[in-house]
């Protein structure tokens, strides 16, 4: 078929100004989006893919040998304490379930929205989000000081046992156990089905026995009849509605954990928007972070083109510009509200450095003001430089910015949970916490966890959705110059 | 007779009906089916059997072997059933005796439970005539001394190079040696050197030692020695007398250099008598005062309600100030007055104003107006305290002086020079450790080298035993036989609970040995003691039971009527010997004074090994494991020492801003002390109420050779301690040691309210002003419906807005209307009726000695963590004693507040547990269920007072190095480390099996769960008292249903130690219990009232009681100062809009039992 020779355009295409910057880039033709992606896959790794994994699986060994010693010894090889009884083990939870958001949205609700350019990042973003909600799942299971109780049916898990006791259903804890495994489960559903037309492509391309072995078995026995991909688009879109309020009632509800406690910096009913915002925010940084580096490693700039990454700064600009709003509203509610314990917190924990705010309000300085500081620079000044469409378009400072949304992000967990909980209602409570390295090798631990799954989600399943680039090519589009079936590629 | 139903006769025709199932039974179809079907698989055991039956059966018994039947093991252990059950035993039911445990100047009168043989909890004996059942922290923490696995366990003989043990025989043979060599000199070469005791079993046998041995020397040593304050009395009167305060009785009361609340003997007497006269019911009561002038801030200082800082060496010239003003005010003390004012001519005339104040307000309270000095005074300071109670018509009425022993010691100074002399053929050591604590310059080691033969008495081995050619292992109290005198001399009796654990020898036992009585078990001494007692005080001429007496005693614990006779005193006239005393310079930077005294916890080290002491914050400054090298701020501040620990320094008002730091990681500097050549070091502390320039040092740490517990706490301030100058020395040197910090392990490390209402207070003018002020604080004053006064409907109880959800521990009926109508309509029950629980605190009467925290420590097997732990914040301690400062950091008020579970109503923490391990129970407890806890420590994050405490080790399992904590290059404890090596979870010594935890668990309460690793735990309100007094009322009640447990039968273990009563449990139904009406009381409030937890633990507002004629009178005290300045509100006015409420002085017992039971129609 190659031979034929294109034809001439039988449908002029509009004037130049006014057509939309094509998705795919360079004119590439259909073969090539195949190639291109499934060649990743396909063959051997690349040279830089081996030691990431051999340092990355490393990373997850170490993890795991912490999270032996933690559960074989005791929390206290943690820095907890009393007060301070949370610390980096749920601020872990929340900074990577909080990441875990981008994925969902840019599948499901971009996709509602009929947001085409969503098509190039969805599956890496699903399959970041996955890795994610994993990493995230080990912080919670693994914090509690009994883990083999934990996870025992009747405990967490709603168990008709012969006493007959439930869990406490009133428990926002509880609440995170179903949250968290729904999406967990729908997430997966959600790539899965997405993946299965790649599936078949990839088993149709496979050389190896056992390669067309596994792909065959998950794609289903995909052909491309219609019939397949009727039913596939019902599954898709039914997915995506049930996936859309996910987005928003995971992370609504793990800020319940704070929400509903009494605490000072806790108990504010601003926080199921400001942490699916914040949410938001950060699953987007991260996705800038791994899909920067993906597309010039693995030569897919004209598939996430510059306009992609200008869209996800912009979402990045959007969702910071929220979250910066709830911190100052929090922050001017806590004067507002007139009640003296939570005033104390915000000045006296968190915005008092020794520099401007201590001074300005006569106090000592709060003994985590690096903390908050850090935040409010990663979180809200930083991705206002968004502002600036230069900006948006160096990859180099995107990604550091990308990058400085994640440090952020985390500190704003960490604030949120450790300034929060030295120092409360009573001062004879009032405590420090410090990490272990415990602390710090899990966590570091967990990013390795991460980047071992995404690094063998790429060296197995195409990184991007192919059937659904294609289609979003003019080639696809019957009524463009490009498309219909004008014979040759595809 | 039962009547047979006539045969009926089965119908011809028709359908057969069966009438019972014997005739079904009869039928042949029914008897086949039980044949084939019952039993299941019978038949098909009677086959034959074949192969494949054969491998059925058995493979299924493997299945069982491997998966049923390990679950069907009985622990293997000998069970040695009693072949005649003792009389009265019931197994698991505990037993009290009544003991007394003796200290240096006195016994506290006890009541031991046992717990099938084994003694496990400590209490007072509240039928003694001078006790209310409250104790102190050493009595609580005994048991643990019992129990230490470090004890000695067995007879040694030292030679120089090794240890080996002996039979006791062998050891007695040793004594008796040497008092054949004795009976042979008439004593000459036999010395003995004993402790202070008030025994009189003892003070017989020395005497009979004496008649026998007239040579033989007898010597004392205390390292702090009480003895004082009797030389004093019996100097100032001429007669063998001691004096015996009724603090009670007392007004006015001025204490100098007199920690009598504290460091003190007999402070549980102390402390119940003080909080007596401080115990006010109504703003219009009568309150006592107390004036402390003192150098270090010690229990009374906190509690005074005006505190002048002074050197201890210028507490001389402020005594005889304040004698000089009274003496010029009441007649006939010329001579003492003259004498006076010679010794105050050194006092400064800035303090003259309330020197004068404050004897004139004594003045003013003749006759209820007391003046103490404290043991680490002169003798000139305490004849003229006498000589002023005396002038103040003190004596009979806030006084009394008691008969004294007269027997006369030799002191250790005395004892060093015989020694040294080689005089000493044998020195006997019955008890106490003066290789260690023995003053410096003696150098007790070198002498006793000296003498031909040591033979010491020792509860354990160490730093004498090292220097002893025989060590005797001493018994426990509690193994013992003995006697002693309380303070108001009443006989009590030292009894046994338990068989010596490794067959211990009492000192009356080693005493009649080396005395070579005939009689030696310490039991008949007693005994024999006890004869010539009753015999003296029942007469010669009346007959009487002595084996009932003897019995009755025992019991009771305690010998009726035994209290001394007061003794008529005159005072001699006043000479200059009796009252020469050169007054030392005042103290001057760069020539510090320091001083020593008697370490809260242990003691002057004795209890070194103790760990609930150890870990037992400090009452003031709140630090563990150790003791710190204290200088007050101004101080701090000239020596240039960094003060990189803020805990408690932040937040007072008029701190010094180079006091702040932040930095809470690093430590305190270390420092070494040297003064005439001799030195210690150890870390510098900044103490708020410390005079300047003086540097205070606890004695009894830093011990060489101790137990695992004690090793490594602290440093040793006997290195620097003379015979001269023991309790204080002019002319110390500081110096800081460069780049070398420590870390100080302090359970509160912020000692400011930061004018938040968490303490209560007011002063007696305040309470006068405003009745029911405690209630007008905070977020609650501005709402109508927090903690204000219910108010009634006429349908019911509304007493406070409903809840999201169903109350706890109440419901509503549907007897009088339906449960959709409206409220009022509804009658609310209490899910039980016949109890609610509740507790009440009297910050007015805590001082802050911290009994309860001991008591719930010993009652509820709470671990121990050690040092790194209780940096790290993780001390597990169920009851905590808040102690905060306010005001300036020179000058502080301090208040003190037991914190401990408040068992809300509301309680936030039932709510955010997934997994339903807390809940409430129907008498309003919060209740933990350890079996379903998975530790996810939420229920710590949503408690607002952080009453929990998280198992973040397996704390039983500790194996050493309690004092020791990791510490990075710069000698501050490195927070990066995990210190788990220490506990290595199922890596560890599996404390089960080991030979040690077999001691140590005897001393656990049978029915308290010991928790394990990842569990939550916290006040239980001692809900195993709860349900051992509900049980017993039941079957104690029997049919007649009265299961309701009357008020008093039983308390907490924190209410119980208590000697001031200041902690009330009770049940909130029973509207005459103490609890229910302090719950109604004027002063009663919730700790963070308006977060609407309704906690089941109240507390009644503090009150002071300040001079207004004073140089430093205050209209407020400084806590609400600094609520006043940063709520720019009072409570003692209309606060905010909280004017039209709260107007009745009712109580805030919003839903409590007690109110909703009155309301019930």
């Amino acid at each position: 078929m190659a031979s034929v020779a294109p034809t001439a355009p039988k449908v002029q295409g509009p004037p130049a100004e006014l057509e939309r910057e094509p998705l795919v880039l360079n004119n590439r033709p259909l073969s090539w989006i195949s190639d291109q992606i499934a060649g990743i896959a396909e063959g051997k790794a690349a040279k830089w893919w081996w030691p990431a994994f051999i340092v990355s699986a490393g990373g997850t060994l170490m993890m795991a040998t912490m999270i032996a010693y933690l559960i074989s010894t005791g929390i206290g090889v943690w820095g907890l304490n009393q007060p301070v009884a949370w610390a980096w083990d749920i601020t872990n939870f929340v900074f990577w379930i909080g990441i875990g958001h981008a994925g969902t949205l840019i599948s499901a609700v971009l996709f509602l929205l009929r947001q085409k350019w969503r098509t190039s990042i969805n599956r890496s973003a699903e399959a970041m989000t996955l890795f994610a909600v994993v990493c995230a799942g080990i912080f919670p299971v693994v914090h509690t000081g009994r883990v083999w109780f934990a996870l025992y049916p009747g405990y967490l898990i709603p168990f008709p046992n012969s006493n007959g006791i439930w869990p406490q259903f009133r428990s926002p804890l509880l609440w995170d156990v179903f949250a968290v495994s729904t999406y967990g489960t729908v997430s997966l559903l959600f790539w899965y089905v997405g993946l299965i037309p790649d599936l078949g492509l990839m088993r149709d391309r496979a050389k190896t026995k056992v390669k067309k072995f596994f792909y065959g078995l998950f794609a289903f026995g995909w052909s491309g009849a219609n019939r397949h991909w009727s039913n596939y688009e019902k599954a898709y879109l039914i997915l995506a509605g049930l996936a859309t309020p996910l987005v928003l009632s995971v992370h609504s509800i793990v800020s319940f954990d704070f929400a509903v406690s009494q605490l000072p910096g806790w108990h504010t009913t601003i926080f199921p928007p400001y942490f699916v915002a914040g949410a938001i925010f950060s699953g987007f940084g991260m996705v800038l972070t791994l899909l920067i580096p993906l597309r010039s490693l693995c030569k897919l700039e004209d598939i996430i083109t510059k306009r992609h990454i200008d869209l996800m700064c912009k979402v990045i600009l959007g969702t910071g510009s929220m979250v910066g709003y709830a911190y100052i509203m929090e922050f001017f509610i806590a004067w507002y509200g007139g009640n003296p314990y939570e005033l104390d917190l915000f000045i006296r924990n968190r915005v008092a450095d020794p520099f401007i705010f201590g001074p300005l309000f006569h106090v000592d300085p709060a003994p985590y003001w690096w903390a908050y500081w850090t935040m409010m620079i990663c979180n809200v000044f930083t991705p206002h430089l968004f502002w600036f469409k230069k900006l948006r378009s160096s990859m180099i400072f995107v990604w550091i910015i990308s990058i400085f949304v994640n440090i952020g992000m985390w500190f704003e967990r960490f604030n949120i949970i450790v300034t929060s909980l030295h120092r409360d209602f009573m001062p004879s409570n009032w405590g420090m916490f410090s990490p272990t390295w415990v602390d710090i090798l899990t966590f570091v631990g967990s990013f390795a966890l991460f980047m071992t799954l995404f690094l063998l989600f790429m060296k197995f399943l195409p990184v991007i959705a192919i059937s659904e680039v294609k289609g979003v090519t003019p080639q696809a589009d019957p009524h463009h110059p490009l498309g219909g079936a004008k014979g040759g590629q595809h | 007779m039962k009547t047979i139903p006539p045969q009926c006769p089965e119908p011809e025709v028709g359908p057969k009906y069966w009438r019972s199932l014997d005739q079904v039974a009869e039928t042949p179809e029914f008897r086949n089916w039980v044949e084939k079907e019952f039993p299941a698989g019978a038949s098909e055991l009677s086959d034959p059997v074949s192969r494949r039956s054969f491998m059925k059966l058995m493979s299924a018994s493997f299945l069982l072997a491997g998966f049923g039947l390990t679950g069907c093991r009985r622990p293997e252990e000998n069970i040695l059933p009693f072949g005649k059950q003792p009389e009265g035993y019931i197994h698991g039911k505990p037993v009290f005796y009544a003991s007394s445990r003796p200290t240096k100047s006195g016994a506290v009168p006890l009541l031991v439970k046992s717990m099938d043989g084994r003694p496990i909890k400590v209490e007072g004996n509240k039928q003694h005539p001078d006790s209310n059942g409250g104790t102190d922290i050493h009595s609580q923490s005994s048991i643990l001394d019992l129990y230490d696995p470090d004890r000695s366990m067995g007879y040694r003989k030292v030679s120089k190079d090794s240890v080996g043990t002996i039979t006791r025989s062998a050891a007695t043979d040793v004594l008796t040696e040497i008092s054949a060599d004795a009976a042979k000199t008439q004593g000459e070469g036999l010395a003995i050197l004993v402790q202070r005791s008030s025994s009189p079993t003892r003070i017989r046998v020395l005497a009979d030692l004496k008649k026998k041995f007239p040579k033989a020397g007898l010597f004392v040593h205390e390292p702090v020695d009480p003895q004082v304050a009797t030389i004093g009395a019996s100097a100032a009167f001429g007669t063998s007398v001691r004096p015996y305060y009724k603090l009670d009785s007392a007004k006015a009361i001025a204490a100098f250099d007199c920690d009598f609340l504290g460091g003190e003997e007999d402070s549980a007497v102390s402390i119940r008598r003080f909080a007596k006269g401080r115990k006010t019911s109504s703003a219009s009561d009568e309150m006592n005062r107390l004036y402390v002038v003192e150098g270090i801030m010690t229990v009374t200082g906190i509690n005074a309600d005006h505190r002048l800082r002074s050197a201890p060496s210028q507490i001389v010239p402020a005594l005889a100030k304040l004698a000089s003003v009274v003496f010029s005010q009441v007649s006939g003390f010329g001579a003492f007055a003259s004498a006076s004012s010679a010794l105050s001519a050194s006092f400064p005339a800035a303090n003259e104003k309330w020197v004068t104040e404050c004897a004139a307000d004594l003045v003013a309270h003749k006759g209820a107006a007391l003046v103490l000095v404290g043991q680490g005074q002169p003798l000139v300071a305490h004849v003229l305290a006498n000589a002023i109670n005396v002038a103040l018509g003190a004596v009979g009425q806030t006084v009394e002086y008691l008969p004294a022993d007269d027997t006369a010691f030799g002191s250790i100074a005395d004892l060093a020079q015989q020694l040294n002399s080689g005089k000493v053929a044998s020195l006997v050591i019955a008890g106490g450790n003066p290789a260690y604590d023995a003053p410096a310059d003696l150098d007790f080691a070198a002498a006793a080298a000296k003498a031909g033969k040591v033979v010491r008495l020792g509860y354990y081995e160490d730093e004498t035993t090292k220097v002893s050619g025989w060590h005797l292992t001493q018994a426990h109290y509690l193994e013992s036989w003995g006697d002693g005198r309380t303070s108001d001399g009443t006989l009590v009796p030292v009894q046994p609970l338990i068989a010596p654990l490794f067959d211990g020898m009492t000192e009356l036992e080693l005493l009649a040995r080396v005395a070579g009585l005939d009689t030696v078990r310490s039991y008949d001494l007693v005994r024999d003691t006890f004869r010539s007692e009753a015999r003296s005080l029942f007469g010669i001429t009346v007959e009487f039971n002595l084996e009932e007496e003897w019995k009755r005693f025992l019991h009771d614990g305690f010998m009726a009527n035994s209290a001394a006779k007061p003794v008529a005193v005159r005072l001699v006239a006043p000479n200059a010997a009796l009252l020469a005393y050169n007054v030392p310079a005042a103290p001057a930077e760069g020539r510090f004074e320091l001083v020593f005294h008697r370490d809260n916890s242990v003691d002057d080290g004795r209890f070194a090994n103790n760990g609930w002491l150890q870990e037992l914050p400090d009452p003031v400054g709140k630090y563990t494991w150790e003791n710190v090298i204290a200088v007050s701020a101004t101080t701090a501040k000239a020596l240039k020492l960094k003060i990189t620990d803020p805990k408690n320094q932040r937040g007072t008002e008029n701190v010094d801003h180079t006091l702040k730091s932040n930095e809470s990681t690093v430590g305190n500097d270390v420092v070494t002390v040297t003064i005439g050549g001799r030195e210690f070091t150890g870390p510098a502390w900044v103490q708020p109420g410390l005079a300047d320039n003086v540097i205070a040092v606890a004695l009894g740490y830093g011990r060489q050779i101790v137990g695992r517990v004690g090793r490594h706490a602290g440093f040793n301030a006997y290195l620097a301690r003379t015979w001269a100058a023991p309790y204080f020395a002019a002319g110390a040197v500081l110096k800081i040691l460069d780049g070398k910090f420590a870390h100080i392990a302090t359970t509160q490390e912020h000692g400011a309210m930061e004018g938040r209402p968490i303490v209560r207070e007011a002063t007696l003018a305040n309470w006068k002003k405003k009745e029911d002020f405690a209630r007008n604080w905070d977020i609650e004053s501005h709402g109508a419906f927090i903690t204000k006064t219910p108010v009634s409907t006429a349908g019911g109880v509304e007493a406070r807005p409903a809840g999201i959800y169903q109350h706890p521990y109440e419901h509503f009926s549907s007897e009088k209307g339906n449960l959709t109508g409206p409220r009022s309509d509804r009658r609310q029950i209490l899910k039980s009726e016949i109890h609610q629980w509740g507790m009440v605190v009297d910050l007015s009467s805590c001082v802050g000695c911290s009994a309860c925290m001991v008591a719930c420590q010993s009652e509820n097997n709470v671990p121990i963590v050690g040092k790194d732990q209780v940096i790290k914040g993780r001390e597990m301690h169920w009851l905590r004693l808040d102690r905060y400062y306010a005001g300036g950091i020179e000058d502080p008020q301090v208040v003190t507040q037991p914190m401990m579970c408040q068992h809300c109503e509301n309680a936030p923490c039932e709510s955010v547990c997934p997994v339903n391990a807390t809940v409430h129970d129907e008498e309003g407890l919060n209740v933990m269920a350890y079996n379903r806890c998975i530790g996810t420590r939420y229920c710590s994050n949503n408690c607002p007072y952080k009453a929990r405490r998280f198992n973040f080790f397996d704390y039983n399992k500790r194996e050493n190095d309690y004092a020791v904590a990791k510490t990075d290059a710069r000698g501050s404890v490195s927070w990066f480390s995990t210190d788990a090596s220490l506990y290595k979870g199922p890596f560890g010594v599996d404390k089960n099996k080991s030979a040690e935890w077999e001691i140590i668990k005897l001393g656990k309460n049978p029915n308290v769960t010991v928790r394990m690793r990842g569990v939550m735990e916290k006040c239980t309100m001692c809900v195993q008292r709860i349900e051992e007094a509900k049980i017993n009322q039941k079957v104690k009640a029997g049919p007649s249903g009265d299961v309701q447990v009357p008020e008093g039968t039983f308390t907490t273990a924190c209410a119980q130690a208590c000697p001031a009563e200041a902690i009330v449990f009770g049940n909130l139904i029973d509207p005459e219990s103490a609890v229910s009406k302090l719950r109604k009381h004027q002063r009663n409030y919730e700790v963070l009232g308006f977060l609407e937890t309704r906690p089941r633990v109240t507390y009644l507002a503090r009150i002071r009681n300040p001079n207004p004629k004073m140089p430093d009178a205050y209209e407020l005290s400084f806590t609400t100062k600094e609520y006043e300045t940063k709520y720019e509100a009072s409570p003692f006015e209309g606060h905010g809009h909280g004017t039209e409420h709260a107007e009745t002085g009712e109580a805030p017992i919003h839903g409590a039992a007690a109110e909703m039971k009155g309301e019930q129609h």
